[in-house]
């Protein structure tokens, strides 16, 4: 027998190598997945179909009534509103100072110091950050000494407290900072990494031809860890997308903070229909990034 | 020397896996009375005192034997489990009866004995069974209960297309309001009676530059509910209970003019520092257990706090050194129709001698008077005035055997997204937003929240 007809296998045995894997993601994704749509689709108490929930006389979308909610209850704009405010402020905020942060250590002694201190919230658990922050930024209304930092800082240079979580138009930048604060160290690692890939020889020709270090940082530098930059950027949208631990933590949602994934979160026991529906309408806008995502992933190993 | 290792394996393996059944064994049935170590030191003399009619041999066996087996579930443990055994236990020596007691806070279990084997009596904290279990519950009435011995609106709570399937044997009242009779005497207030004396109080320390209130009612994802207590307890003043129950069922639209008028009182009082701690800032901001103490913190923030009796426990943890009745004491809210609070109701699966006696002896005056004396809460039974030990209970009970009705917690009762929306609402009129705008949202959820 040939060593070719040894290595040569059936159709069969390639699918016995996948199987466990095939069956762990049928059986925590692919299943759940099918389980949570086919729920959306249903009413409140996930056995009878969505369009049940109708009322007489008003607006109706039949089996995707509960679509309907996700789309234009009251409640649920502000959640996608607030979501999309997230986006815009928190991912550039995030990746800038990841970005900033990784150029900057580059170049001095302490570094690793640096870096640490910078990565260190994201050993914190989300929800004790949370709850770090809520004594940040907590308010002494009455006579009692301020205990927030922030508020005890205000009050000691002579200004009024201020009511950092319950004041809209504050409240959600006071979320995005906590969110920055527990992310751009992510950011940081990633890029800090691609930075130290850059090949040392392109630098010095930079430098050698005269480029400043700000022409070296945007016109070397930025264009080479693009592809990094673009993983990062992704990735952080999709995080961002399902905030949650610190709105839950901070605010529950009150004061105009919701956000999507807390809807989904407060729903699911009395509402299956609704909550599996934003649960849905989340899958559906994240795919796209990741499909991006893998499809980045895949050019830059056809390029090694 | 081989064997000896395996030996030690073995003993190995043998201590870890009892120590693991150990770990596994459920809890030991504590409840039963028979086993149980003397009464509390009660007074086991002649109870009857101002009641003649009273007396210990009240008891009606109904032909129950000794050694019959009376099958009971509750939620309660430890202390609570101490005091309804302390409250059987007159039953049990008089009848013999042994009691299965099985203690769990699972509806689910609570469901799977119901299909299997259902226990004689259920003590629940709500009265979800009812419409869950309407056919297999028996009719109190028919089991020997004494509707006599109760006020009518606690009978109907229970009722379900004329019968009667469950009773409240346990109640609190949270329609209440902490002062400081220190601070009252030192200006001169008195405790006011009326609703309208109250917002003359009000008027008057807010004149002589006290705040009357501390409204804080910060509660993580629950922040609202203490404000929530507070709108429902306008509403029994303007409104009256009837006009409750009619929010919790849907037959009020939450944004009735009732509704709206409850918000304005609330609003008024809540969101403006001289009126409360803070303002609309101190409302939404402040821990409800701090707005607690703001009223007897040295010196105090607020005249009077509106709060739950846990409020007492509270301040008595906080500043150990103030006294109840000196330093810190409650009164109803004034002109209530009907109070607010939780309740236990009793409720029958089985119709055995032993279920009718225990019925019978529950909502009996002995059972009552039992019930006082244990100070489990109040007993709504009309004989349980005046045998209540405890101080605080007793004042409260005299505010509840004056009561026209009986609302439960509205926050508590309602689907949890209408209770979510009312807090909401709440916030956002308190927080200065319109407060038809926020109702609107609340009575969405209610009419969604309620249809099938």
């Amino acid at each position: 027998m040939s060593t070719a007809k040894i290595m040569q296998q059936g159709k069969v045995v390639p699918w016995l190598y996948i199987l466990p894997a095939l069956l762990v993601i049928v059986i925590f994704i692919v299943y759940p997945v099918v389980n949570t749509t086919v729920l959306s689709f249903r009413d409140r108490t996930g056995e009878r179909p969505a369009s049940i929930a109708c009322i007489p006389g008003e607006t109706c979308w039949g089996v995707f009534e509960n679509y309907r909610y996700t789309l234009t209850n009251p409640e649920m704009v502000t959640a996608l509103r607030n979501n999309a405010l997230w986006l815009l402020v928190m991912v550039p905020l995030t990746v800038a100072a990841g970005l900033l942060v990784a150029v900057l250590a580059d170049k001095v002694g302490y570094e690793s110091l640096v870096k640490a201190v910078i990565f260190m919230p994201m050993a914190i658990s989300f929800i004790g950050a949370g709850v770090i922050w809520r004594f940040m930024y907590a308010i002494e209304a009455g006579q009692a000494n301020q205990i927030g930092l922030l508020n005890g800082i205000l009050v000691k240079l002579g200004a009024q407290p201020v009511a950092w979580l319950s004041t809209a138009g504050i409240n959600n930048f006071a979320l995005m900072v906590v969110g920055t604060w527990l992310w751009a160290g992510f950011c940081m690692t990633i890029l800090s990494a691609a930075l130290k890939g850059l090949p040392t020889e392109v630098l010095e020709a930079a430098r050698v031809d005269g480029a400043t270090e700000w022409h070296l940082f945007w016109r070397v530098m930025v264009p080479m860890i693009l592809p990094t930059i673009t993983v990062v950027t992704t990735t952080m949208v999709i995080i961002i997308l399902k905030i949650f631990d610190i709105v839950f933590v901070m605010t529950g949602g009150n004061f105009g903070t919701e956000v999507i994934a807390n809807r989904m979160f407060k729903l699911i026991v009395t509402d299956k229909g609704r909550s599996t529906a934003i649960a849905v309408f989340l899958l559906i806008l994240t795919i796209p990034l990741m499909i991006y995502n893998v499809h980045r992933f895949r050019q830059e190993e056809a390029m090694r | 020397m081989k064997t000896q290792k395996m030996l030690f394996k073995l003993f190995i393996l043998l201590v870890g896996l009892s120590m693991l059944l150990a770990a596994c064994r459920p809890a030991q049935p504590t409840a039963a009375p028979t086993t149980q170590p003397p009464p509390p030191p009660v007074e086991t003399a002649p109870p009857a005192e101002t009641q003649p009619p009273v007396v210990a041999p009240a008891i009606d066996c109904m032909g129950a034997a000794a050694g019959d087996e009376l099958t009971v579930m509750y939620q309660w443990s430890g202390a609570e489990e101490e005091k309804i055994n302390a409250i059987f236990k007159p039953f049990v020596d008089a009848c013999g009866v042994s009691i299965v007691a099985e203690s769990t806070r699972d509806a689910a279990v609570l469901d799977t004995r119901v299909k299997s084997d259902a226990p004689d009596l259920l003590f629940w904290p709500t009265t979800a069974p009812l419409t869950l279990y309407t056919d297999q519950l028996q009719d109190l009435g028919q089991l020997g209960a004494s509707a006599a011995n109760y006020a009518g609106f606690w009978v109907e709570l229970g009722s379900v297309s004329g019968r009667w399937l469950a009773l409240p044997v346990k109640a609190d009242i949270k329609s209440i309001i902490w002062y400081s009779p220190v601070q009252f005497e030192a200006f001169g207030y008195t405790v006011p009676t009326t609703f309208a004396e109250l917002d003359a109080l009000v008027e008057q320390m807010v004149a002589d530059g006290n705040v009357p209130w501390s409204t804080g009612f910060e509660s993580g994802a629950a922040t609202g509910w203490t404000g929530s207590d507070f709108i429902q307890d306008l509403l029994l003043v303007q409104q009256g209970p009837e006009y409750v129950m009619g929010l919790i069922s849907g037959d009020v639209a939450y944004d009735d003019a009732g509704v709206v008028q409850a918000y304005e009182t609330y609003v008024k009082w809540a969101s403006d520092e001289t009126y409360t701690v803070g303002g609309a800032t101190g409302t939404v901001n402040t821990p409800f257990l701090d707005a607690i103490y703001k009223v007897f913190s040295d010196p105090p923030e607020a005249m009077m706090v509106k709060q739950s009796g846990f409020a007492g426990g509270e301040v008595a943890k906080q500043f150990p050194d103030l006294e109840y009745g000196v330093d810190y004491d409650f009164f109803a809210f004034p002109g209530a129709q009907g109070m607010q609070g939780g309740a236990d109701f009793l409720m029958a699966f089985g119709d055995s001698a032993a279920a009718r006696a225990m019925v019978a002896y529950l909502t009996s005056a002995e059972g009552a008077s039992a019930w006082a004396r244990a100070g489990f809460d109040l007993s709504p039974n009309k004989w349980a005035t005046g045998k209540y030990t405890d101080v605080q209970l007793a004042k409260k009970a005299a505010a509840l055997a004056g009561a026209a009705g009986f609302t439960p917690d509205l926050g508590d009762t309602v689907p949890a997204p209408f209770g979510e929306a009312e807090w909401r609402a709440i916030i956002e009129a308190v927080q200065g937003g319109d407060i038809a705008t926020a109702l609107a949202a609340a009575a969405t959820a209610q009419t969604e929240g309620l249809s099938q």
